[in-house]
């Protein structure tokens, strides 16, 4: 085959052609690169949405005590009544390929007082050095600082700080059962107050160093609730739940549930699935155009190129050759088109994923589905569609100029070359 | 003022005329009589739940309905923790960090001190006789003991929770042995029985009361009366943030 | 000099049908172009309209009438005298007004503590005017057991089916709710559950509580409400009634504000928002391939015609004339696409117009986003102002378009295009 003449001819005619073969090329560069950005575009902003909302606090992955969860009693802490060995735990965690950060917490019921003011919360313990590998709370904080280990500190929301009438500075009660039966209260500085859009934290949650929230609530250092775990690609947590559930047994750390986002956050992938869903639409509309366009193209030049065919077959040239001639022009076409449409397609993706548009001007942040997002359209790598789009648009150049060869072949050259 | 005259006539009437009472007025009386006009008490309470179990020393006053004072007084980790209910408003004092908070209204469902009595167990007004409508469930014998039990099913409006309330009192002293409290689906929910009957303070009281919630039967508060006065000398005035704060005998 | 319009017109009209198959194709890509403009744009105000519509049902309408301070402190001393809501039911009731209004509900919102003999809860409790609220936030449609509040209900309570199961609550069972009045008073109610529902929304199914409107008002001795809340016939025209009913309510404007959708809920802002901005993205893009398909065509079919410029410029055309018969052909090609783009876009949306374009398959049942529960089925939705601007830019891609054919006509060197073969 290397040596039929038919493949010469295919390649010849894209050479002599050069403007025609310039504009298909780039009808069919720019159908790939539109289908593959948008999907790339629409990938990344649904992950992009996942990540944001589990980045917040939750994390993509959580580790518990078995019955902990949904009641989120004070007792049921990782380990039972003994606790467990924190560090090697969370040592254990993030020697997991694919976990980014691991950070412990402990969660109690209480309140927070200003006096006149006295508010029911959700008491968070974390260890701010870790917390950061985990959650963008330190990136919510609009004033102030971060608390400090072991301090009797507070970071709280500003709609809370509100309420209570605190700034940055301020001494506020805290209250809460302790889990030995006394009523835990203490005065706690108010070190920040953050503010991430989402109600339920700005206004119902007060964040302490873990040491200083453990000793509050009568909980030994070993004994934490949650160990939440960042991880690089939201799609993976299922399948990293089940390894890390391997993992921490094996370890030898008691019995332990880890779970993904996907079982925690059900209403996230509910919106996925909805945004995925609306965004499929447009992919398939903008795939559509794409398509129509370069078989349009194709149309074009194929029909005006009855007259060269009928040439061919009055040379002498077989039906099946010209046939032959016009795949291998096609092939040639669509491989150099695809080649084109990587090469801009590629650079694209690339610089989008690392330097997003950023839309943020436009629209400012906002929350969404409890997630502060940042309106930014970070690109994804849509890998399987790179080989669709290559397909879809290589079958489309074939077949726009495979039927008119062939309707060619059917009529007799000498018409063809007398009449149009 | 109402309450102040249905003790007096209370403690001038006592047990002998008790067969003549209705049943709405036994109640009432078995109602009052840990409360009195005014009250002074100690008390210890212990608290036994699946994961802790510890106990305290209270001390109470009261006035009417309207107002109460408690504080801890051991173990000394606690003293000084006190709460005042005055009308309808909760504050707590913390000696720990000596700051007195208010607590809202949204928060009066919380349990009290750990126990199983909520903050609005503390708060709400007794108001037996007027949200109940009361009737004899039995009258003779109960191992050996004449008892009357009384049902107290909640009039149409009445906001409260309970579906039934189901009260058992012996004849002969008036004493209450136990209280079921049921749901609207007839489910016992809480039971509280009352044990050891003293003089306290010139009445006869049970002295001990124990509080279990049906759905966790291994757990439950236990309040015992060290001793108690009545019809002391009190006036809203001593229901004071300061006196919260106080510490103050 | 001579004007040849006329002839012009039908050399062009000639050339246009005579090269059937070049028009269609070229008019192809811009009617398929279009058509898709269109039904993906409809597509995306339906889901978007829908998307407000459901978010707003479950807030505070697409207007909210409240007291100024009510929206941040969120207190019961904040609300509209009665006074002030019947100035306000009586601007809504105007015959100027009332048509546009999909449903008025006038709400007192209360924040109480739901006891029962299992445990004691924070809710929220709205009380409501049982004969308009379901038009409102069609909580009727979303019974599990029991029945919707009705006029004439008094301790009936319509309680969310998770806040039931954790108060362990059946049908006719007592509750008490217990809240702070206005002067800070604390007083109890009892209610009876007639009802229970399901939004899918767990903070709603878990914390919500209907009663009747009268009966939240004896409870906590208030005569008026929080909130009035409008729902309008389209959620697009919000702005302008904000407008409206801002003057109507001007003497009355330190008493009584009113909220768009947009400051009453800021979450469900930003989720439109976001959706926009993706829509404005996505359009742009498929935009840009269409404009493309277009061009590339026409530029297609100039290569082929430049054996037929020489001819018509051998028969004696200027090269103005030329140009300008190059252009009047991409004019009648652009103005019949553009029109039968804008028929097929709208024929094939009008086929989904009935039904939606249902999701269900790729979704579920019904799914929330934002806080808003969305029925994945999206009706279309067409309006004038998106539909001229898409068949404004499409036919301005077009003569853009053929511009460059036109100019190219004048550049023809004859000799060479009469030559045998371009």
């Amino acid at each position: 085959m290397p040596a039929s003449p038919w493949w010469r001819i295919g390649w010849r005619n894209l050479g002599r052609n050069s403007r025609r073969t310039v504009l298909t090329a780039t009808g069919l560069a720019v159908g790939y690169w539109s289908v593959v950005v948008i999907t790339g575009m629409a990938d990344g902003l649904v992950a992009d949405m996942v990540r944001t909302a589990t980045g917040i606090l939750s994390g993509q992955v959580q580790a518990h005590a078995p019955e902990y969860l949904p009641d989120r009693t004070l007792y049921e802490t990782i380990g039972g009544a003994e606790g467990t060995d924190v560090p090697a735990l969370l040592h254990a965690v993030e020697a997991e390929p694919g976990v980014l950060g691991a950070a412990p917490r402990v969660y109690a019921g209480g309140l927070v007082s200003s006096g006149a003011t006295t508010v029911g919360v959700l008491l968070l313990g974390v260890d701010p050095a870790r917390e950061d590998s985990v959650s963008r709370l330190a990136a919510a904080l609009v004033e102030g600082r971060l608390p400090t280990p072991g301090a009797r500190e507070l970071l709280i929301g500003r709609e809370l700080a509100r309420q209570l009438d605190v700034a940055p500075g301020g001494e506020l009660v805290v209250v809460a059962p302790a889990a030995d039966g006394s009523l835990g209260n203490d005065l706690f500085r108010v070190s920040g107050l953050y503010a991430t859009g989402i109600a339920e934290l700005d206004a119902g949650t007060a964040v302490g160093p873990l040491a200083a929230i453990q000793e509050l609530l009568a909980l030994a250092p070993g004994r934490v609730h949650e160990i939440a775990i960042r991880i690089g690609d939201p799609w993976a947590a299922p399948g990293m739940a089940d390894s890390l559930t391997r993992r921490l047994s094996a370890a030898g750390a008691g019995p332990i549930a880890v779970r993904p986002w996907t079982t925690f956050r059900p209403e996230l992938v509910d919106y996925a699935n909805l945004s995925s869903g609306s965004m499929w639409i447009v992919v398939l509309i903008v795939f559509a155009m794409a398509v129509f366009g370069v078989a349009n193209t194709l149309l074009m030049t194929t029909f005006e190129r009855r007259r060269e065919f009928a040439l061919l077959l009055a040379l002498g040239a077989t039906p099946g050759g010209i046939v032959r001639a016009v795949l291998a022009e096609a092939v040639a076409l669509g491989v150099i088109s695809i080649l084109l449409g990587v090469a801009i397609t590629v650079p694209v993706l690339v610089w989008w994923h690392h330097d997003p548009i950023d839309l943020s001007r436009l629209f400012g942040d906002f929350t969404m589905a409890g997630a502060l997002v940042r309106p930014v359209l970070r690109t994804d790598y849509p890998l399987s569609m790179c080989f669709y789009a290559a397909g879809a648009l290589l079958l489309t150049a074939l077949l726009a100029a495979l039927y008119p060869a062939y309707r060619a072949t059917r009529v007799p050259p000498a018409d063809t070359l007398a009449g149009r | 003022m109402r309450a102040l005259l249905a003790c007096v006539l209370g403690a001038l009437l006592a047990a002998p005329l008790a067969a003549q009472r209705t049943a709405r007025e036994i109640v009432d009386h078995v109602d009052r009589m840990l409360r009195g006009s005014s009250s002074r008490g100690e008390i210890t309470m212990e608290v036994v739940t699946a994961h802790w179990q510890r106990s305290m020393d209270l001390a109470i006053w009261s006035l009417g309905t309207e107002y109460a004072l408690i504080r801890i007084t051991a173990p000394s980790k606690d003293a000084g923790t006190a709460t005042l209910k005055a009308g309808t408003e909760i504050w707590n004092y913390l000696p720990r960090v000596d700051r007195v908070i208010k607590l809202p209204s949204s928060l009066m469902g919380q349990a009290w001190m750990g126990s199983h009595f909520t903050n609005d167990d503390l708060v709400k007004e007794s108001r037996i006789i007027e949200d109940y409508d009361i009737a004899i469930g039995y009258e003779g014998a109960r191992d050996g003991v004449a008892v009357w039990e009384f049902v107290l099913t909640p009039k149409p409006d009445a906001a409260v929770i309970w579906g039934r309330i189901e009260e058992q009192v012996r004849r002969e002293d008036m004493m209450p042995t136990w209280a079921k409290y049921y749901d609207e689906r007839g489910e016992l929910s809480r039971t509280i029985t009352f044990s050891e009957f003293r003089r306290l303070g010139g009445r006869l009281v049970p002295a001990v009361m124990t509080v279990v919630p049906t759905d966790k039967p291994d757990e439950r508060t236990v309040i015992r009366y060290r001793n108690l006065e009545f019809d002391i000398k009190l006036t809203p005035s001593f229901f004071s943030l300061r006196q919260l704060r106080s510490g103050a005998e | 000099m001579m004007w040849r319009g006329p002839l012009l017109l039908r050399l062009a009209w000639r050339n246009v049908r005579r090269q059937a198959r070049r028009s269609a194709l070229t008019a192809a890509a811009m009617v398929v172009g279009l058509a898709l403009l269109v039904m993906s744009r409809s597509i995306a105000d339906g889901a978007h309209d829908e998307w407000i519509a459901a978010g707003v049902r479950l807030g505070s309408g697409h207007l909210a009438v409240q007291a100024p301070d009510f929206r941040t402190r969120h207190a019961i001393e904040q609300h509209l005298s009665a006074d002030d809501r019947a100035a306000v039911e009586a601007v809504l009731a105007d015959s100027a007004v009332a048509p546009h209004l999909a449903a008025v509900a006038p709400r007192l919102e209360i924040t109480a503590l739901a006891s029962a003999p299992a445990a004691a809860v924070p809710v929220a409790v709205i009380g409501v005017d049982p004969a308009r609220e379901p038009a409102f936030s069609e909580m009727d449609q979303r019974v599990v057991e029991g029945r919707y509040l009705e006029p004439g209900d008094h301790l009936q309570a319509f309680v969310g089916v998770e806040l039931a199961t954790r108060l362990r609550l059946r049908l006719g069972d007592r509750l008490v709710l217990t809240a702070s009045g206005p002067d800070g008073t604390i007083s109890d109610q009892l209610v009876r559950v007639v009802g229970t529902f399901r939004t899918a929304i767990p903070e709603v199914d878990q914390g919500l509580i209907h009663i009747p409107l009268p009966t939240a008002q004896a409870w906590l001795g208030v005569d008026g409400v929080t909130t009035i809340a409008v729902l309008l016939d389209r959620s697009w025209d919000t702005d302008r009634w904000v407008a409206r009913l801002r003057h109507a309510l001007a003497s009355r404007a330190d008493r009584v504000v009113v909220l768009s959708w947009r400051a009453a809920s800021p979450e469900l802002d930003a989720a439109v928002r976001m959706d926009d901005y993706g829509d404005y993205v996505f359009h742009g893009i498929l935009f840009v391939i269409i404009a493309l398909a277009i061009v590339n065509t026409v530029l297609m079919s100039v290569l082929y015609r430049t054996r037929e410029f020489g001819v018509i410029r051998a028969l004696g055309l200027r090269r103005r004339d030329t140009a300008m018969l190059v252009m009047i052909e991409g004019l009648i090609l652009t103005g019949i696409s553009g029109l039968v783009g804008l028929l097929l876009g709208l024929a094939v949306t009008w086929g989904f117009f009935h039904d939606g374009l249902d999701l269900t398959a790729l979704m579920g049942d019904q799914m929330t986003a934002a806080g808003a529960v969305i029925d994945p089925v999206f009706v279309p939705q067409f309006r004038v102002i998106q539909l001229v601007q898409s068949a404004v830019s499409v036919i301005i891609i077009g003569i853009v378009a053929s511009l460059y054919p036109a100019w190219r006509a004048t550049r023809i060197d004859m000799a060479e295009a009469m030559k045998f073969e371009a």
